[in-house]
C-alpha cells in the first residue's frame, strides 16, 4: 500500500528559470576521464619534482 | 578521439602515435561513456525515457565531453517536461563545443519566444507551489495547481505522478488511473508510474489476480470510489419477468403520471414564469415611461420659461428700438436738436418738444437726454414764452378768458422765471371762474417772486378767493 506522506517526499521543487545559471555554475562536472586522467598525470609530475631536487 | 597529453589524434594503438602517452585506459573509458551514450539512445527510442536518462548520466560521469549524449540527455528531459534542466544540459554543451553545435538551435528555438519561455518558468512556479500546498495539506489547491501546469505543460511527467497520487489520496482511483496512463504515454519505464499504477489498478479490479471473471460473477457487487461518491455496481441481478399487460400497464401509468405532472406541476410553473416576465417587463416599461414623462414635464417647464423670458426680452428690445421706443424718443430729441440748430425755428422744435413731453415722462429718462432736453428747452423757452404770452395778454384783454389760459399756460411752461404770464394766468383762471387753478397760480407767484408788487396784487387776489391759511 502506498504511503501518501512517504511518497510526497519523494518529490521536490523544480528548478525555476531563474536559478539555471546558478546551477549550472554549481554543477560539479567532474568525471571518470578526469579522475583518469589526474591519476595518470601525479606520478609524472612527482618524478619529475624528483629529478628537479636531485638535480 | 584525441590524445588527453598532446591533442593529436589517436590511431588504433594503445599509445597516442605523437607523444607516446599510454591512452589504453582513456580509451576504455570514452569507449565506456559511448556505450552508454547508445545505451540511451535506443532508451529514448522505445519512450524508456527514464532508463535514457540514467544510461546518458552514466555516459556523462564517464566522459563529461560526450556532447551527443548531453544534448540527447537535454532533449529527454524536455521530453519530460523537465525545461530548465534541458537547458542546462543545453547550455553547458554548447559552451564545450561552440562551433557546430545542435544545443545552440534548441536554446534559440526556446529562446526566441519569450512567451513561451515566460509560460515554462510559470508552470515550474506552479508546480512548486502545488508541492508547497501538498505538504501544507491543502490538497484541493494543489489539485486545482496541478490542473493548471498540466493543461500549460501536458508533458510534465512529475506533476501528472503528484496528481495522480492526490487523487489516489482522495480515492479517485479512475483519474489517478488516467493520469497514470498518460504518463506512461511519456514515459514508458517510469518505475514510480508504475508502482502507482499498480496500485490503482489492484483498487479498480481487487479480484484480478485469481479469477476474475468467475469470481466477479459470485460477487453481489463492486464497489469503488469516484470523486467523493461510492459507487456500487451490482452484478448478477436480473429484472424479473414480466408479461406483456403489466409492461403496457406500467407505460400507462407512467404516462398518466407524466401527464399529471405535466398539468400540476410543468404547466403552472412555465405560466408562473412567463407572467413573472410580463409582469417584469411591464414594470421596466412603466418605469422607463415615468422617466419620460417627467423628463418631457421638466423640458415643457423650460420651453414655458424660456419663452417668457424671449417676451420680457422683446418687450424690452420694444422699449429700446420700437417706434415709442427709448432710441425713437432719444433720436427725435437729437432731430429737434439739429433742426433748431440749423434754421432756428422756434416754432417747429416747440412743436416737438411738446409732443415729446406729452408722450415721454422726462424724470424717467436717462441723464444726458434730460440735459439735452432742458438745454434745448433753454434756449428757445423765452422767445417762445414771450410769443405765448402776448397771444395769451391779447386774449386776455379782449375778455376772451378761456382762449387766453392756454398760450398763458404755455408761456409759463416755456418760461418759468416769466413773472407777468405767471400773473396773467392767474388772473385768467379766475376771471374764467378756475378759482383753484388761479390760487395755485398766485401761491406760485407768491413763492417764485416774493418781493414784487405782483406778488402784492396776487396775495389780495389770492385771499379775495379763499381765506389765507
Amino acid at each position: 500500500m502506498i504511503n501518501f506522506e512517504e511518497e510526497l517526499k519523494k518529490f521536490h521543487p523544480s528548478l525555476e528559470v531563474e536559478d539555471a545559471v546558478d546551477a549550472i555554475y554549481s554543477q560539479d562536472l567532474t568525471d571518470i576521464a578526469d579522475l583518469l586522467l589526474k591519476k595518470i598525470m601525479e606520478p609524472e609530475q612527482g618524478f619529475v619534482q624528483e629529478y628537479e631536487e636531485e638535480q | 578521439m584525441f590524445c588527453y597529453n598532446c591533442g593529436c589524434r589517436l590511431s588504433e594503438h594503445d599509445f597516442c602515435t605523437s607523444c607516446g602517452a599510454d591512452v589504453s585506459l582513456y580509451k576504455k573509458v570514452i569507449h565506456v561513456s559511448n556505450m552508454y551514450y547508445n545505451e540511451g539512445l535506443e532508451r529514448a527510442g522505445v519512450r524508456d525515457l527514464t532508463g535514457a536518462v540514467i544510461s546518458l548520466r552514466q555516459s556523462l560521469k564517464f566522459d563529461k565531453t560526450n556532447i551527443k549524449a548531453r544534448n540527447l540527455l537535454g532533449l529527454v528531459y524536455f521530453e519530460m517536461g523537465e525545461v530548465v534542466s534541458a537547458l542546462n544540459e543545453w547550455v553547458i554543451s554548447k559552451n564545450m563545443s561552440p562551433e557546430k553545435n545542435i544545443a545552440d538551435e534548441y536554446i534559440e528555438k526556446i529562446q526566441s519566444n519569450s512567451t513561451r519561455l515566460e509560460s515554462i518558468n510559470q508552470t515550474i512556479k506552479k508546480f512548486n507551489r502545488a508541492l508547497s500546498l501538498c505538504n501544507q495539506g491543502s490538497q484541493d489547491l494543489a489539485v486545482i495547481q496541478l490542473k493548471k501546469v498540466l493543461s500549460m505543460n501536458p508533458r510534465f511527467i512529475r506533476a501528472h505522478q503528484l496528481l495522480a497520487l492526490l487523487y489516489m489520496e482522495r480515492q479517485e482511483w479512475e483519474r489517478a488511473e488516467r493520469e497514470l496512463r498518460r504518463c506512461m504515454e511519456i514515459d514508458r519505464n517510469n518505475l514510480q508510474t508504475m508502482r502507482y499504477l499498480k496500485e490503482v489498478e489492484q483498487i479498480l479490479t481487487p479480484e484480478e489476480g485469481g479469477k476474475p471473471p468467475a469470481r466477479r460473477k459470485k460477487e453481489e457487487a463492486v464497489r469503488y470510489q469516484s470523486d467523493n461518491e461510492m459507487i456500487i455496481q451490482p452484478l448478477n441481478v436480473k429484472e424479473p419477468r414480466r408479461s406483456g399487460i403489466s409492461t403496457l400497464l406500467n407505460i400507462g401509468i407512467g404516462l398518466v403520471i407524466g401527464v399529471a405532472v405535466t398539468c400540476f406541476l410543468a404547466v403552472p410553473a412555465a405560466e408562473s414564469k412567463v407572467r413573472n416576465e410580463e409582469q417584469q417587463i411591464t414594470t421596466k416599461i412603466s418605469g422607463e415611461s415615468d422617466a419620460k414623462t417627467a423628463r418631457i414635464q421638466e423640458l415643457e417647464n423650460q420651453i414655458r420659461n424660456l419663452e417668457g423670458r424671449i417676451e420680457e426680452l422683446e418687450g424690452q428690445i420694444d422699449g429700446y428700438v420700437g417706434e415709442e421706443g427709448m432710441l425713437q424718443t432719444i433720436d427725435g430729441l437729437l432731430q429737434i436738436a439739429a433742426s433748431y440748430t440749423e434754421t432756428g425755428d422756434i416754432h417747429v422744435a416747440a412743436d416737438e418738444l411738446e409732443d415729446i413731453s406729452q408722450r415721454v415722462n422726462i424724470e424717467e429718462m436717462p441723464e444726458g437726454y434730460q440735459r439735452l432736453y432742458r438745454s434745448v428747452l433753454a434756449s428757445i423757452g423765452p422767445d417762445l414764452a414771450a410769443e405765448y404770452y402776448n397771444e395769451g395778454n391779447t386774449a386776455y384783454w379782449a375778455n376772451n378768458y378761456a382762449e387766453a389760459i392756454p398760450p398763458l399756460e404755455k408761456a409759463v411752461y416755456y418760461d418759468a422765471s416769466h413773472m407777468e404770464a405767471l400773473y396773467l394766468l392767474g388772473q385768467a383762471y379766475r376771471m374764467n371762474g378756475d378759482n383753484e387753478e388761479a390760487i395755485a397760480a398766485y401761491d406760485k407767484l407768491i413763492e417764485l417772486f416774493p418781493d414784487t408788487q405782483r406778488a402784492v396784487s396776487a396775495r389780495q387776489f389770492r385771499d379775495s378767493l379763499a381765506p389765507a391759511n
